[in-house]
């Protein structure tokens, strides 16, 4: 007898999307979230405001969890993990892990949403100091600042005059093996520029960029505005290094647009760090037996017009679990996976008593 | 007729031998038949990341970003303009491995010098002229600068200690824990075997022929002194 339930592994932007689509269609949901709060890596994180338009973070992902809990046919289950997985297409059996113990329950498709991580700009060949220079930071620990509305140099509690973003850190780079654009870097990196700028209206913001892709609608959400209303700095070359000089940092790249070499001190050095597999996307790929592509990210083999399916049947994913992806691609492709999903279902269940 | 585009300076204006169009993309066709030429240049996301890193860029008009954007646009005629003088600039320390798409210009740069010294260029004999003495010793002893060179004439900005280490050379030289660095002629001491190995090598790899085309004097010079120690050996080459 096929299984009636949906199994969302995972309670971020896209999970949460999936799940209550789901359980919008009347179809018992199990949504298993790891950590134990809803919302995913923009609340683990601390994300002050959503990229494009900078709507404070916290209360839209609440509100996305509500949607999820109000369900009559959506079961929650925070501080659980899937540790085992077996059976067929429309019949898995998925083991849960929680502070309870153990449990086994029965579902016929499966949704991964296990997301992303930021890059750890201490690894291999990066050379910005973020393990070494307290005033070198990463997008995420700029977000935490800006939820408190106070941005400040670590070293000293004062803030800063100068502040520049280094782009594409952990990203293009063939060194890492990270070959592919993690898509939102520039947005986020934008979107801070402009939030540094109207908190601290006497300091000078710098991006220094290889390419800015602010796509689409961004454009004039993002890019416009930060250079026309908020003054911030592009610059199209990317920092080489960053050295402490006296209490500042000095970073040193080439203005190629320019032709010349620049070095320029800086109170706040701001990595535009990429996106990669999180543990969980990596633990759950192998787990579930879905193929992963040379990144760790979960393949969607049915790209680019079926975009959410798996290598392995009655299995399938959504948001940043298959790869870089902005909240309206997360939460889109967590919508499509809970309609495929649903559809699987209702054709098994179909199958199974016909 | 020669498409010329605005960063390219024409021969006559930059001061530097012109040569046919055919000629210049001999020369490039050369350069990228190199077997490393593949594993070099991937392609350029003009980042300025190798500009940042090189020292040299700091001190010349010289850009390793440059270097690879010309032989990615197949630009002949910018190739060429930078086998005169932007190659002979670089000190080929390679930081610009750093290129986050993979890419060496440096060791473009190697295979462009290669290309330049085994077509006898001008630029390649007028930028080897000044190592002659180091080509000199390099090839006839195995060791690079030795401690008789560093004059203080020839190097005036090393301080007022040179005066008295050249005085009493061998003394200092002496002075040092390891005895193979007891020398003043070489760098360190060369084993009468590892010398004549070191002929061989230079005679049958060609890297000896190479000298011809850039400094024939040099040349004869070397031919004679290791026809001459190998003849000692009772080999005949």
């Amino acid at each position: 007898m096929a299984s009636d339930a949906v199994l969302v592994i995972g309670g971020g932007p896209s999970g949460l999307r999936a799940a209550h689509g789901v359980a919008q269609l009347g179809i018992r949901t199990i949504l298993v979230e790891k950590r134990e709060f809803l919302g995913g890596t923009p609340i683990a994180e601390n994300y002050a405001g959503l990229t494009p338009r900078g709507e404070p973070a916290e209360p839209q992902l609440r509100h996305m969890a509500e949607l999820v809990s109000q369900e009559p046919t959506a079961d929650v289950r925070l501080g659980t993990e899937l540790v085992a997985f077996d059976g067929e297409p429309g019949q898995f059996r998925a083991t849960l892990r929680s502070a309870a113990g153990e449990e086994t329950v029965e579902c016929g498709s499966v949704v991964v949403a296990t997301g992303f991580q930021h890059f750890d700009p201490g690894r291999e060949t990066q050379m910005y100091g973020y393990y070494e220079f307290p005033d070198v930071i990463a997008l995420q620990d700029l977000e935490s600042m800006l939820k408190d509305h106070t941005v400040v140099r670590p070293s000293n509690g004062q803030p800063p005059e100068r502040v520049c973003f280094i782009q594409c850190v952990g990203s293009r780079d063939r060194h890492i093996g990270n070959e592919y654009c993690s898509k939102v870097c520039c947005g986020v990196a934008s979107k801070e520029a402009i939030e540094v700028r109207q908190l601290l209206p006497n300091s000078k913001v710098y991006i220094f960029y290889i390419d800015m892709r602010m796509y689409g609608y961004w454009e004039s959400q993002i890019y416009w505005p930060a250079q026309e209303q908020h003054h911030v700095q592009y610059v199209k070359g990317i920092i080489t290094e960053v050295l402490p000089r006296g209490d500042r940092l000095l970073v040193r790249g080439e203005d190629t647009t320019m032709g010349r070499p620049m070095e320029l001190a800086m109170d706040l050095v701001v990595l535009s760090v990429g996106m990669e597999p999180s543990m969980g996307t990596r633990t759950m790929a192998k787990l579930l037996g879905v193929a992963q592509n040379k990144y760790g990210f979960i393949d969607a083999v049915g790209s680019p017009l079926d975009p959410v399916v798996t290598s392995r049947e009655g299995i399938f994913a959504c948001g940043a679990a298959l790869g870089p992806a902005d909240l309206e691609d997360s939460v889109s492709s967590g919508a499509n996976a809970a309609m495929k999903a649903a559809a699987f279902l209702r054709t098994r269940a179909g199958a199974v008593s016909a | 007729m020669t498409e010329t585009l605005a960063h390219y300076k024409a021969p006559v204006v930059a001061g530097y031998p012109d040569v046919p169009l055919a000629e210049k993309q001999r020369l490039f066709d050369e350069i990228r038949g190199d077997i490393r030429f593949a594993d070099y240049l991937y392609g350029c996301y003009e980042c300025g990341i190798c500009v940042a890193a090189c020292p040299s860029a700091r001190f010349y008009d010289f850009s390793p970003r440059r270097i690879a954007q010309a032989a990615a646009r197949e630009d002949v005629e910018l190739v060429y303009q930078q086998m005169q003088e932007d190659i002979w600039e670089c000190s080929q320390c390679f930081s610009c491995l750093r290129c986050p798409r993979g890419n060496n210009p440096g060791g473009i740069i190697t295979i462009m010098r290669e290309v330049a010294v085994n077509n006898g260029m001008a630029s390649a004999r007028e930028a080897l002229a000044g190592y002659s003495r180091i080509i000199y010793k390099i090839m006839s002893t195995g060791t690079q600068v030795s401690p008789d060179m560093l004059q203080p004439d020839a190097f005036p900005d090393w301080g007022p200690e040179t005066g008295d280490v050249s005085t009493h050379l061998d003394l200092w030289r002496r002075a040092l824990p390891s005895e193979t660095l007891h020398t003043t002629s070489t760098g360190w001491a060369v084993d009468d075997k590892t010398l004549v190995e070191l002929y061989l090598i230079w005679f049958h790899t060609g890297a000896l022929d190479v000298i011809k085309d850039v400094d024939r004097g040099l040349h004869a010079i070397l031919q004679e002194v290791m026809e001459e120690r190998l003849e000692e050996e009772g080999i005949q080459i």
